[in-house]
């Protein structure tokens, strides 16, 4: 935070004279008596006409500079500093979390004083915002980045599964990873493919309500994440968010096939076409889903990612020229949210033939989200099918997007990169389909 | 009631907006009685800029006590549940409030800014609530008297309390996110009825801008009480006027107490109390006190606290109805407990003597030290005799800082610690809203009549005592009498009466408040204006519509009012003038009274006393010989 943060023009001039900065207490004389307050940043777009001060009694009030006479630094201010509490210590026989963090607001703390949330810089302030995780394991934190969910990009996953990777061979008993949810569930994707087989769990959590607020959903999630990536018998990538609206339940997703379903509820993710792969309760795991795989066993990560793929959302009327876009800037591998059974227009279907006629790879997944594909019913269907467009059963697009991503970087390409995206690798399609 | 010298007592009213919609969002701002839906949650006190948590809310926490919330989509949507961020803030609020702002002279502010205040009782989902400040300063004059504004405020209200079980509160979310506007006055001299007056005023200038709620809950008062420049105490949810002077004169009474045992206490040299306790559940097994075994029986603690130096203080009463052991009661009852028992009334609670000498040795207890017995479940046994010692320790140093609650009889009653510097910080999902010149003026164009100029017009136009036109301002259906007095041939005042007299009336007779809206008065008046039944019978009509929830044609039917013609009622005043001739000729002119008396009597409810006259006195006249 500059001297000034968010001020700008005349209020920055005004301020600037005054010799005040931010922090300071600082009387304002206008034309119908004085207001003192401890001056406080400004927003991003504030206007620059505008002073904020917090009043004594905590609010906070703009004044407009045309009302105001002189201003006088009454007393200089502190900066404001968040002191770290020192992690708490776990017990020696507990098992063994990394936690990695990527940015995101699942951390944040609040400066009372001039009104600033900061995310928690540093690990051991995310720790010691849930102190009782020191009585589920000994956790270690570790701040891997700082990014938005949205700026994260296939090189972010790369780092994390790197890093992942690294905390089995250094004895983990599990990993817990802290993601804004915007992107988490591609992320949960990208990781179920380049750790697969990983011998520990590895826990995708984030959060719908920032954890300066006493109603977040933070804490509850990341108690439940840290409690399973240290005791549960399966290993595996998955996300960790609240089941309902109510702090109770925590449902564990697997990774390839959970999404974001809603802009703002706390159970905004959900498991689409499998059940939920486990759900943590007030007394621990009430339910784990057959099948998961068991923990240990060999494994060999394969973190490479190639950006060069992209998702195209069939629309009507959506132009050819979209798909040659693509491939102008680049695409080696096209995913398309085709309608209903996995259709496109006929223009689109006879550019993406021309695509893949010159080395490109096409994809199709379903924009239905739910159900999969089946290019044998209609013709446009089967024009696909010709074309050498490949259907890939029930994969949601998202999950498809970073498998394609995966795949082209682990360096198959043309038959074998067809054959991988048609393999089930981390659960990414199911043979059977079920209702709900 | 008496002032008492040194008391001061800052109001803070809470008035809620007439606008259609809550205050960030687009649900009405309507009571729901059934819902549909329910979640649960649990509050975390957040973390400060110094990194600490607050280590009783972080054990409250670990406890696990939740809140549960109730919500129909009829009254709440996401933003309620705290699933969705707020919407912009409501411009009919914002304009109402500031509205608000301009009668009480405020000084608006040129950029709202919408803050988050940390509230983690459970009232608010979010764990805060959302508050702005709109006016800073501004002053009133109530007969004489200038009362300082200090500021206007326009918030959110919080959550309804439904109740609570052994591990939840309950609460209800139609109310929550309901837009209120804040006024804080400055402190006035606390004289009871003082308060009373300026909380009236104020209440009749909020209303005179036409754009506050009416009726029951819409308005509450706050209260923060000081004495004699003693710590404050903030006295919460005074929802009746009436009660505003009773509660002032009890809590300076409480506190004149506090300040008086804390006084003698220095006198006999005990700067602080000190206390220890222990578990003395194995000392009483065959104690007589009914209290004591029914916590027992069902498998608690009782814990006993000795006070040092406190002997006789519990039980004390320097001022009446108000001791010390009535605070000690209350903390351990705000934490829902009522098993507690002090040694100035063991006797009373059926602790035997022998039972107090054995306590006392196994405390180390002598003559001047008081015991206290704390009774029920385990646990909250055990966290309460601490909140008591905390209490008790403060005995020494007079008023203790704290939150209470207004009790239905103006007594208050311990509610919590009050918050030490409020906690707020931003509220990032909203903008801040500038108050451009044009809002200014297009508020400042709006600024209502003030109400004694229309209190006075009323009075005039209407030929209303001052009284009535008074009573009519200040009521729920003033919108309805000026339409109505237009409308219908009866009398003004008549239907003044009608619509704030009578549903007093009939509350205090019983008939449920709910039923005596402004419908049920407005369509009988237009039953009786109709000649549909008789002026008289007006209250039974009412009473007949809101008990059998009925509309007032049907209650006219009901009662067999329909009214009888005027060659009826002609038959009937003849009938009793021919009985009463003797009368009549005794007392000649002066008969007309009893005739009169006795005629509405037979006709009750179903002719119009004055039509009664008219006829009477022909007949009368007749009957003279006129």
């Amino acid at each position: 935070m500059g001297e000034l943060s968010g001020y700008r023009g005349d209020a920055l001039k005004f301020l600037k004279d005054a010799g005040a900065s931010i922090g300071d207490v600082v009387e304002l004389r206008t034309g119908w008596g004085t207001v003192s307050g401890t001056l406080v940043p400004r927003y991003l777009y504030g206007d620059g006409e505008h002073v904020v001060l917090k009043l004594k009694s905590g609010y906070n009030v703009g004044l407009s500079l045309s009302g105001v006479k002189d201003a006088r630094v009454v007393s200089k201010g502190e900066k404001p500093s968040f002191a770290p509490l020192p992690p708490p210590k776990s017990a020696g026989g507990l098992p063994k979390v990394l936690i990695l963090g990527t940015g995101g607001t699942i951390a944040s703390r609040v400066d009372y004083r001039t009104g600033a949330v900061r995310p928690a810089s540093t690990a051991a302030e995310l720790h010691a915002l849930v102190p009782e995780l020191s009585g589920i394991a000994r956790v270690q934190p570790e701040v891997v980045f700082e990014v938005f969910s949205e700026n994260m990009a296939p090189a972010h996953w790369a780092k994390l599964a790197r890093r992942a990777a690294r905390g089995a061979d250094e004895g983990f008993d599990g990993v817990v990873i802290t993601h804004g949810t915007d992107t988490l569930g591609y992320t949960a994707a990208a990781l179920s493919f380049a750790l697969a087989g990983a011998p520990i769990p590895v826990i995708l959590v984030g959060s719908q309500r920032s954890s300066d607020r006493p109603s977040s959903d933070a804490p509850l999630n990341l108690v439940a994440a840290v409690t399973v990536a240290a005791t549960a018998h399966f290993s595996g990538v998955y996300v960790a968010m609240h089941l309902n609206e109510s702090d109770d339940k925590v449902a564990f997703h697997r990774g390839t096939r959970v999404r974001k379903d809603h802009t703002s509820r706390r159970d905004a993710f959900e498991s689409i076409g499998v059940p939920l792969a486990a759900v943590f309760g007030r007394d621990g795991l009430e339910f784990v889903a057959e099948g998961l795989p068991p923990r240990g066993g060999k494994f060999r990560p394969r973190p490479k990612f190639d950006p060069r793929v992209a998702l195209l959302k069939f629309y009507p009327s959506m132009p050819a020229g979209a798909v040659r876009g693509a491939s102008r800037l680049g695409a080696r591998a096209l995913v398309i949210e085709g309608t209903g059974l996995g259709h496109v227009s006929k223009e689109v279907a006879g550019e993406l033939g021309r695509f893949v006629k010159a080395g490109g790879l096409a994809f199709m997944a379903s924009q239905c989200i739910r159900g999969r594909v089946d290019l044998s019913v209609y013709d446009t269907g089967r024009d696909l099918l010709h074309a050498g467009v490949v259907p890939l059963g029930d994969m949601l697009p998202e999950t498809a997007l970073a498998k394609a991503m995966w795949v082209l970087g682990t360096g198959a390409s043309g038959k074998r990169a067809k054959e991988m995206m048609a393999a089930d690798v981390a659960g990414e399609t199911t043979a059977r389909t079920f209702p709900g | 009631m008496k002032e008492r010298a040194g008391l001061l007592v800052g109001l803070e009213i809470h008035q809620q907006l007439a606008i259609p919609t809550k205050l960030f969002c687009a649900c009405p701002p309507v009571k729901t009685e059934e819902f549909p839906y329910h979640f649960e949650r649990r509050l975390r006190p957040s973390q400060s800029e110094t990194g600490k948590l607050d280590p009783a809310a972080v054990f409250e926490y670990a406890k696990g006590r939740s809140n549960k919330y109730f919500w129909s989509p009829e009254s709440s949507c996401l933003v309620e549940a705290d699933e969705e961020p707020p919407h912009p803030m409501s411009g009919e609020g914002l304009e109402a409030a500031l509205l608000v702002g301009a009668v009480l002279g405020s000084h608006l502010v040129d950029e709202v800014h919408v803050m988050r205040k940390i509230v983690i009782d459970g009232s608010n989902t979010g764990g805060f609530q959302r508050t702005a400040v709109l006016g800073l300063g501004g002053s009133f004059e109530v007969e004489g008297t200038t009362v300082g504004v200090q500021s206007v405020t326009l918030e959110e209200d919080a959550a309804r309390i439904l109740g609570e079980d052994s591990g939840s509160r309950h609460f209800a979310l139609d109310r929550l996110g309901v837009a209120l506007v804040e006024v804080a006055l400055d402190p006035v001299i606390g004289e009871p009825e003082l308060v009373g007056r300026v909380a009236l005023h104020l209440g009749r200038l909020l209303r005179s801008t036409g754009r506050v709620a009416r009726g029951l809950g819409t308005i509450r008062q706050d209260l923060n009480v000081s004495l004699s420049g003693g710590r404050v105490v903030e006295v919460k949810g005074v929802q009746k006027l009436n009660l505003l002077p009773r509660v002032v004169e009890y809590e300076g009474r409480r506190q004149s107490m506090l300040v008086q045992v804390a006084e003698r206490l220095k006198r006999e040299g005990t700067r602080k109390v000190r206390c220890s306790h222990r578990d003395v559940t194995g000392l009483l097994v065959a104690t007589s006190s009914g209290v004591v075994k029914r916590a027992v029986a069902e498998g608690g603690a009782v814990y006993c606290i000795a006070a040092r130096g406190l002997a006789g203080m519990l039980g004390w009463e320097p001022e009446p109805g108000v001791r010390l052991g009535k605070e000690v009661a209350e903390v351990a009852r705000a934490n829902s407990l009522g098993g507690v028992i002090h040694s100035d009334e063991f006797g009373k609670q059926g602790v035997s003597e022998e039972e107090r000498e054995a306590l006392a040795s196994a405390l180390g207890a002598g003559t001047a030290d008081a015991l206290i017995l704390v009774a029920g479940r385990a646990e909250t046994v055990e966290r309460v005799v601490l909140l008591i010692e905390a209490r008790l320790g403060e005995a020494a140093s007079g008023v203790p800082a704290e939150t209470r609650s207004a009790t239905d009889a103006g007594e208050t009653r311990y509610m919590r610690p009050r918050p030490g510097s409020q906690r707020m910080y931003p509220e990032t999902d909203i903008e801040e809203v500038e108050i451009t010149r044009a809002f200014r003026e297009r508020v400042a164009a709006e600024a209502p009549e003030p109400w004694t100029t229309v209190v006075d017009m009323l009075q005039k136009q209407f030929a209303l005592s001052r009284d009535l036109a008074l009573k009519l301002y200040d009521s729920e259906s003033a919108a309805e009498f000026r339409p109505l007095a237009a409308r219908l041939k009866l009398e003004p005042s008549f239907i003044a009466s009608a619509l704030v007299d009578l549903p007093v009336r009939l509350e205090r007779e019983g008939v449920p408040a709910t039923r005596l809206g402004p419908d049920t008065l407005v369509s009988a008046l237009e039953a009786v204006d109709a000649g549909k039944a008789a002026k008289e019978a007006l209250p039974e009509i009412v009473r007949a519509a809101a008990e059998k929830n009925v509309s007032a044609d049907e209650a006219v039917k009901l009662l067999g009012l329909a009214g009888l013609s005027e060659e009826e009622v002609s038959r009937v005043v003849r009938e009793v003038v021919a009985k009463e001739r003797p009368l009549i000729s005794e007392k000649g002119e002066g008969a007309f009274s009893p005739l009169m008396g006795e005629v509405m009597k037979e006709v009750r409810g179903k002719a119009d006393g004055s039509t009664v006259a008219r006829l009477l006195r022909r007949e009368l006249d007749r009957a003279l010989g006129r």
